[in-house]
Order: structure tokens, then C-alpha cells, then sequence
């Protein structure tokens, strides 16, 4: 099968530069510029397939930003090869990003001072998509985004959930084949989450439009991607299913206890303790090693019980201890 | 190319549009900076007419010309805006621009739309009006070439004063690098850069903003236009430079226009 996104040893090295201090120094910057050099991206290779919905992960400064950057053609890279949708994006533009999409959270496409509608039509000329299609896309979009009680209003106007959920109607409008999502989700409540996530999948499953996500929250991930690409200091580290990672990397659970009475060190072998107040103790185990079983029978020997429940660490859990933790290094050469 | 033109059209039209919706507070600005502006052009005819002409020229032949630059530079100012520094810095400063070359359309294109301020009407109708009073005071002898001419120079004039506007536009990309890159590294924990940006000299600048339109764009025409005895001696032609000037500058402004844009893209922003 063809690549959708074909990425092959991709590097890119931003020159910071040192100033020297005061009035000559600012007259020394102009001859003598010493600079450090700075690995956003340090050899990074993938291929993501026609269709696909994949999750690109990482801590901040990590790199993330910066591939999108040169994915989206925004950034031209020091050395490597892309080619997406059968173009290369920096050096094609007009004609690449024709039929691609992009939302970054943190910015909007729309115009500040214009009704939505205005910015939308606007976007329906540039783009040039013709009347019916725009016309069957819009209809669905503002019903499954819920765009209706503010298409008039300025963009300014709107609030972050309404301004993402409107970005993200026009990022889809002109039925492109490949769209990258740069943190589409940061600082919405549960709600507009939700709706924003069941668009996303509904525009996956039912257009086979391939989607690139980048999020800090990874129960997007977990909702939406069967596959996610983890990178930091500019490297991939994990390149797979979530479920592989968690199987390697997770598996470990919760034990919560609430005792009948308090105990000064309710110890036990084979959990870790990770929460103590009063007489609520939380233990961490690794479901590999030792069986819930064992281990409430090796309490209730010891201990008086009054409640307890079991529970798998969540996924943010798992992903930070590979962050911090640094489980995937596989050198260590650059630390 | 007419896709390019009609879209631009329509970017205007969206905007005066939504410029009109306050159609009182509108007519106010209007009124206002046509007032304002005005008041500048009567303080010095008060002052000139204590002196019946300064270096030979009548209070009506200042005006004239001064009401044709007006009128330019209020043109220009209504069109061009979008390349106004205080309009396209902050498209830079806010990574706005990421979003302008994301979209399948001519950046240049896309910037002249972004901006269109139709209450420079005022300074228009001040320009006009100065013209018009200039016109009333003085005796000329009009021909087909002169009639021609006073429309090409207004053209001209706009080009060159956008042109300056574009240059000072592009070197926002590299002002502005110093902020972007520190954004990136927030958490690299790399030094602040400065970045020594000062393109044009301020000679040059001086050259470009102020003596070359006074000369080419408005003292030599003028010469013409008016009959003027030119105590320079210069050769009759470079009357009729300001529009070469006008095209030289705005081809020499676009260019690094292009520049600055390579430049963007391939330094991060």
C-alpha cells in the first residue's frame, strides 16, 4: 500500500544565537555571531498509511510542533525526505495544501472580526469547493458540531470550545485526504471534548480521511488511535499499537483499601503503597507478577478490611512514568 | 488570475461590510480624520499667506500638489493597510502567518486582503478637496498630456508609498524571530538570541521615505504640471520619472517581500 505520509531520516537544527551585551556588542552581533545548535528533530522516520488515524505523542520541547511544522510545509527541514499526499509540502505549496487540513488549538484559521458564516464562505472561494459539496459538508458539519446558535456571531466573540468546534468545520470543509490535528482538544471541558472527539471519528470512519493527532491528552489517543508515535529530545521512540505499548509498559493496577481501623504500616508484599490517608491506602501492583487474588487474601491474614476495589492505572499514568522514567531510551548517549 | 482578483474583491467587500455596520460611528471617523488632516494643510496656507509664496510658489500651487499627495497617501493607506506594521506585526507576532500559508492562495494576495480600511475615505476626500481648492487659485494650462498625467502620478504615488509600506513589512519577519524562536525553546532552555535587525541604514531609509517621493513623486511633476521654472535645470524627463520610480520601487519591494518569506520558512517561526 502507499504511503500517505512518507518520512524518511527527517533532521532539523535551529541556529540560537548569543548576543554580546550593550551598544558595541550589538554592533559586534552584526560581524561575529556565535550561535548554539539546537536537534528539534534528529533523524526521525515513519510511514503512516491511506486511512489511518495515528496519535503523535511526546513531552513539551519534544519535537512534536516542529514536524507538523515541516509536515504542514511551514518549516523547511535541514536535511530528510517527506512526501505526503504525493507532494513535496515545502516546495509545492499551493498545491499541497489544496487538499490537506490543519487545526492547531491554539491559533484559528477563521477571520477575528468576521461571522462565522462570512469566514466560511470566504474559505468555500478559496479553497474553490464547489456549491453542492460545501453545501452537504456545512449541513453536516454544524449538526454534528452543534454550530447553529453562534454562525453569526464575530469569531472573536466565541468561546474556546465554540472556536475549535468552528475550526475544525472549516478544516474539513473541502474534503481533504489528509488533515493534521495539533492539540485540537487543549483547555475544553469534558463536553466539547467528547463532541470534537466523535467528529473526529465519524470524519475517519465514514470519509477514510487519514488524520495525524497531537495531544497532551491521552484519552484522546485512547478514544481515537489504534496506532501512536511517541517522540522526545527529537527521536521517535515508540512506533505501534497503544495496546502493544500499554502491554509492555503498563499492566500495572490499583488496589484500594479502606480499613476498619488504622494501621501505622500496613505493608504488603508485592504492592507498593502510593496513597496513604487515615485508614485509605492505595497499592500499586503489576498485574504480571501477582494476582489481585493473592494479595487481598494476604490483607484480610493481616489486616481488618472494611471496603476495597481494584482498578487498572490509568493510561496518563503509563505514559507519564515513560516520560519520566525514561523506559524507552535505548541510548544514552546524549544525556 | 481572475480567481485571484475576484477573491480579493471578496475579502473587501466581507470587510466593508462589517465596517458599515456602525453607520453613525462610521461617518464620525470619517468626518474626523478628514478634519483632523485638514487642519494641518490650513495652519501652514495661514502661515503662507503672511509670505505670498515660498520660493516662488503661490499658495494654490502648494495646494494643488499637496492635495494629490494627500489623496495618494490616503489611497494608499485604505488598499495597503494590510501591510501596515500595526496590522502585520501582530500576524507574525501571533503566528497568524502559519495560517495564511496553509491556505491554497497567493500569500500577497491574501495579506492586501486581510486589511482594507474604507475610512480613509476622510483623507481621500480631504486630498480632493485641497486639490480642488488648489485648482480654484491658480491659472492652468491644461493639455491632453496633463489631464493624462495628474491620474498616472496619484497611481504612481500610491504604488511607491505601498511599496514602502511591503518593505517595512518584510523586515517584521526578522524582528519578530528573536520572540518565535524563544517560544520553541521555552523548555530547550536556550539562550535569547538577539537578532541585529536593521536591514536598511537609516540613511537609506531617510532616502527612501522622504527624498526621493518629495523629488520624484511630487516636485519634479509639479514642475510640469504647473510651468513651474525649475531653478535645478534638471532635463524635462525626469518629470516623467515618478511612474518608472513607482514600478523600480514596488518590483525592488516585492522581491523582498519573497525573500523574507523564504527566509520565514526556512528559520521556524
Amino acid at each position: 500500500m502507499k504511503s500517505m505520509i512518507h518520512v524518511r531520516d527527517l533532521h532539523k537544527t535551529f541556529r540560537v544565537y548569543r548576543n554580546h551585551k550593550g551598544y558595541l556588542g550589538a554592533l559586534r552581533n552584526l560581524f561575529d555571531r556565535k550561535y548554539d545548535l539546537t536537534h528539534a528533530v534528529d533523524g526521525i522516520s515513519f510511514d503512516i498509511h491511506p486511512g489511518e488515524l495515528v496519535g503523535y505523542i511526546g513531552p513539551n520541547g519534544a519535537g512534536k510542533s516542529t514536524t507538523i511544522k515541516i509536515l504542514t510545509g511551514l518549516l523547511v527541514p535541514s536535511a530528510g525526505e517527506v512526501i505526503a499526499n504525493g507532494h513535496i509540502p515545502w516546495k509545492e505549496r499551493k498545491r499541497y495544501v489544496r487538499d490537506i487540513g490543519a487545526v492547531f488549538g491554539q491559533r484559528t484559521t477563521l477571520w477575528w472580526d468576521l461571522p462565522l458564516t462570512d469566514s466560511l464562505d470566504l474559505l468555500r472561494h478559496i479553497y474553490q469547493i464547489p456549491e453542492d459539496l460545501y453545501q452537504s459538508n456545512f449541513g453536516l458539519f454544524r449538526e454534528i458540531l452543534a454550530l447553529d446558535h453562534f454562525i453569526n456571531t464575530p469569531v472573536r466573540a466565541l468561546s474556546l470550545g465554540q472556536r475549535m468546534r468552528a475550526d475544525l468545520c472549516a478544516a474539513f470543509l473541502h474534503n481533504p485526504s489528509l488533515v493534521f490535528l495539533d492539540e485540537p482538544t487543549i483547555g475544553l471541558d469534558v463536553i466539547a471534548k467528547r463532541r470534537i472527539r466523535e467528529f473526529i471519528q465519524y470524519i475517519n470512519q465514514e470519509r477514510h480521511t487519514t488524520i495525524l493527532l497531537t495531544t497532551h491528552d491521552i484519552s484522546d489517543i485512547a478514544r481515537l488511535c489504534e496506532r501512536v508515535m511517541i517522540i522526545d529530545h527529537g527521536r521517535i521512540l515508540f512506533n505501534g499499537k497503544l495496546a502493544d505499548l500499554l502491554e509492555t509498559f503498563g499492566g500495572r493496577r490499583l488496589l484500594n483499601v479502606e480499613f476498619a481501623e488504622e494501621y501505622p504500616s500496613p505493608t504488603l508484599d508485592g504492592a507498593d503503597i502510593i496513597y496513604r490517608n487515615g485508614v485509605n491506602i492505595h497499592y500499586s501492583f503489576q498485574r504480571r507478577s501477582v494476582s489481585a487474588s493473592a494479595l487481598i487474601r494476604r490483607l484480610s491474614e493481616n489486616y481488618r478490611i472494611k471496603d476495597l476495589s481494584v482498578e487498572d492505572q490509568p493510561i496518563e499514568d503509563t505514559i507519564r512514568e515513560i516520560y519520566e522514567n525514561r523506559l524507552l531510551y535505548y541510548d544514552t548517549d546524549d544525556e | 488570475m481572475i480567481h485571484a482578483l475576484r477573491l480579493l474583491a471578496r475579502m473587501y467587500r466581507v470587510q466593508i461590510h462589517s465596517q458599515l455596520q456602525y453607520p453613525l460611528s462610521f461617518i464620525m471617523d470619517l468626518l474626523s480624520s478628514a478634519l483632523i488632516l485638514g487642519f494641518f494643510f490650513v495652519a501652514f496656507a495661514l502661515t503662507l499667506t503672511r509670505f505670498e509664496s515660498i520660493g516662488g510658489w503661490t499658495l494654490g500651487e502648494v495646494a494643488f500638489i499637496w492635495g494629490i499627495t494627500e489623496f495618494s497617501f490616503g489611497t494608499m493607506d485604505m488598499v495597503f493597510s494590510g501591510f501596515d506594521y500595526d496590522s502585520f506585526g501582530p500576524i507574525i507576532r501571533k503566528g497568524q502567518f502559519d495560517q495564511l500559508l496553509l491556505r491554497p492562495a497567493n500569500i500577497t494576495l491574501q495579506v492586501l486582503g486581510s486589511r482594507f480600511v474604507i475610512r480613509r475615505l476622510g483623507r481621500m476626500a480631504e486630498g480632493l478637496l485641497i486639490f480642488l481648492f488648489g485648482l480654484s487659485r491658480i491659472q492652468l494650462d491644461w493639455s491632453l498630456l496633463k489631464i493624462l498625467y495628474v491620474p498616472l502620478l496619484s497611481i504612481s504615488q500610491i504604488l511607491f508609498f505601498g511599496s514602502l509600506f511591503i518593505i517595512g513589512a518584510t523586515t517584521t519577519f526578522w524582528t519578530m524571530e528573536r520572540l518565535e524562536i524563544l517560544n520553541i525553546f521555552t523548555y530547550g532552555g536556550a539562550e535569547v538570541m538577539s537578532y541585529p535587525m536593521h536591514i536598511f541604514p537609516r540613511p537609506i531609509r531617510m532616502i527612501f521615505t522622504y527624498l526621493v517621493p518629495s523629488i520624484f513623486l511630487s516636485y519634479f511633476p509639479a514642475v510640469y504640471l504647473l510651468g513651474k521654472p525649475d531653478p535645478l535645470n534638471a532635463p524635462a524627463f525626469v518629470s516623467f520619472l515618478a511612474p518608472v520610480i513607482a514600478m523600480l520601487m514596488l518590483w525592488l519591494a516585492l522581491r523582498f517581500w519573497r525573500f523574507g518569506i523564504r527566509n520565514y520558512q526556512s528559520s521556524g517561526s
